[in-house]
């Protein structure tokens, strides 16, 4: 045997030594020996090696997750509310025009005990989430139409394009003038909204699919609705994802602008009412309590919603790096 | 060997659209449990041959006979669906293939433990070095239980070490399976460690420009002597069919 054996364990070696031996004459069962141990071999060395190659996946401890993504928002917002307070206490500036945050907080709590806070956030959240989910069950399968045929995405796509560039308050006046001042009204702007944003998502999705999962998928035998269902659509999924998360942000957004403009009528008493209301009222603290509460109630539908979900999805494909965020 | 012939290529002609002849008159017969190298160099054919083979893509004159139930694929990267499992992965293909649910867990396990990945089998693709990756895939390709199994360039994208010990797994999968193997590749040696037939492809358009036999497969080695004697012998044979592209 070559010098070569020295670098081996003793078992290669063997294994090697009896390899070498066996020759035309070698009777079946030593043979069959030899193979289970160079397969045994192989086992082994493939083991150590992939051992060598990957790496075990550090968890992250819940307190430095704390520390590091929990932590520094929180004390930045305690900074903010801080300097305002100082300014306020320094400057002295008129407080019907910059009131200081108890002021505003006082606000708040007026709202809180009078219920017109929390009824405003409650018709508000309803059709805000109601808005929306309507806009995915119409903009999925128009995307996904959209996605696969390729002639109506050549005549139709540039109009969605162009649809999620046009504000979405831009509808109001014809819808007050299509509906009157009811609850269709502000749907129909938050789905004018949202939908384009998540037909877009998804369309862009589709088109990164990497080609050579459409190539595998058809060389194990799918055919085209399994290849869309088993291969295309969660290979999508991310560009879905991120659509849905910038529908909800149209949705809620486009929601408040209608709110605004389209008082009274069957519409009920919302976050965008409450505002206008307040203006009316030269309340600038129940302005900015309110602008508060919608500001707030937007960060936490993301975290509790969409983080979350953005998050698994791309830990599970490899695609977020240790918890960066 | 058995002696039957699985795959016939006659006459073998393709061009895509009106560009040039890709390959001309490719004449090969493959046996049944055969492990075939295709060798040439860049512009050959020879990933068109295989798809060619693999029925993505038809002849454009000349035929090519292939079993009737076709053949699995295996290219050079692995393409495993990065949301699902190593175990998942080989569960599509068998799911694809018709295998009642209840049976597919089993089976998928059992084809992972030949390529030695039991232990890996709830590991997502990221999670996976290159190789065994292309051992995955390798399971997923023997899920669709053809008797054909074709392989473009599967090992190209890996580091030496790892290269030569899937050669080894290759190996002892083939034998183990009697799949009929056609494997091709740019790496003569790879070429003279595997085969038991390398064919050499000229290229521009691609015909069978050279054929070696191996008479004695078992034992090989890429670092084997008698790999070496005759990766010189077709590198010399190679270098000529290049050489001819320079006139």
């Amino acid at each position: 045997m070559p010098h070569d054996a020295t670098l081996l364990d003793e078992r290669e070696a063997a294994a090697r030594a009896a390899a070498a031996a066996t020759g035309p004459g070698r009777s079946p069962e030593a043979s069959a020996h030899d193979a289970r141990d160079r397969h045994d071999d192989l086992r082994s060395l493939e083991a150590g090696l992939d051992r060598l190659q990957t790496s075990p996946e550090r968890a992250q401890s819940a307190w430095r997750r704390f520390t590091t993504s929990v932590l520094p928002p929180i004390l930045f917002v305690v900074a903010l509310i801080a300097a305002w307070q100082l300014y306020v206490v320094i400057a002295q500036p008129r407080p019907d025009i910059v009131p200081g945050p108890v002021d505003v907080f006082n606000a708040m709590l007026a709202g809180w005990e009078s219920g017109r806070l929390q009824l405003a956030v409650l018709t508000s959240l309803e059709r805000g989430v109601v808005g929306f989910l309507i806009a995915v069950v119409v903009g999925t399968p128009l995307g996904l139409l959209l996605a696969e045929v390729k002639p109506l995405r050549r005549a139709i796509g540039p109009i969605i394009s162009g649809l999620q560039v046009l504000p979405s308050v831009a509808w109001v006046p014809a819808a007050i003038l299509w509906f009157g001042l009811t609850d269709a009204t502000v749907y129909f702007v938050v789905l004018m909204g949202a939908v384009p944003s998540i037909v877009n998502g998804l369309i862009a999705g589709v088109e990164q699919v990497p080609p050579q999962l459409r190539r595998v998928g058809t060389v194990l035998g799918a055919n085209r609705t399994r290849l869309a269902t088993l291969v295309v659509l969660p290979a999508a999924l991310p560009g879905y994802v991120a659509g849905l998360k910038q529908g909800w942000a149209f949705s809620w957004r486009s929601l408040m602008a209608a709110e605004i403009i389209a008082v009274g009528g069957t519409i009920g008493f919302g976050l965008g009412s409450m505002l206008q209301q307040s203006r009316e009222l030269a309340d600038i603290g129940g302005v900015l309590a309110t602008v508060l509460v919608i500001l707030f109630i937007g960060i936490l539908i993301e975290l509790v919603f969409f983080a979350p979900l953005e998050r698994r999805m791309l830990r599970r494909r490899g695609l977020l790096l240790g918890g960066t965020r | 060997m058995s002696g039957q012939t699985a795959i016939r290529i006659d006459r073998l002609g393709k061009r895509f659209g009106a560009g040039p002849l890709v390959l001309d008159d490719v004449n090969l017969s493959i046996e049944t449990g055969e492990f075939v190298c295709l060798l040439g160099a860049s512009g050959c054919g020879k990933s068109t041959l295989l798809n060619l083979i693999a029925g993505l893509d038809a002849p454009t004159t000349g035929s090519i006979d292939v079993p009737a139930e076709g053949a699995a694929v295996m290219f050079q990267e692995s393409a495993l669906m990065p949301w699902l499992t190593a175990r998942q992965n080989v569960e599509l293909a068998l799911r694809l293939r018709g295998v009642p649910r209840a049976a597919r867990r089993g089976e998928a396990l059992e084809l992972l433990d030949v390529v030695n990945l039991a232990d890996a089998s709830e590991k997502r693709p990221h999670e996976l070095s290159g190789g065994m990756r292309q051992r995955v895939a390798l399971a997923r390709a023997l899920a669709q239980d053809r008797p054909v199994l074709l392989m473009d360039e599967p090992f190209a994208a890996l580091d030496a070490i790892t290269r030569d010990l899937l050669h080894e797994e290759l190996e002892r999968v083939w034998r183990r399976t009697g799949r009929t193997i056609v494997f091709v590749t740019h790496n003569v040696r790879e070429a003279a460690r595997l085969g038991q037939r390398v064919v050499l492809l000229s290229s521009r358009p691609g015909r069978v420009a050279g054929e070696w036999r191996i008479a004695e497969t078992t034992g090989r080695r890429i670092e084997s002597p008698e790999v070496a004697a005759l990766s010189i012998e077709i590198t010399e044979q190679l270098r000529k069919e290049i050489r001819r592209n320079a006139a």
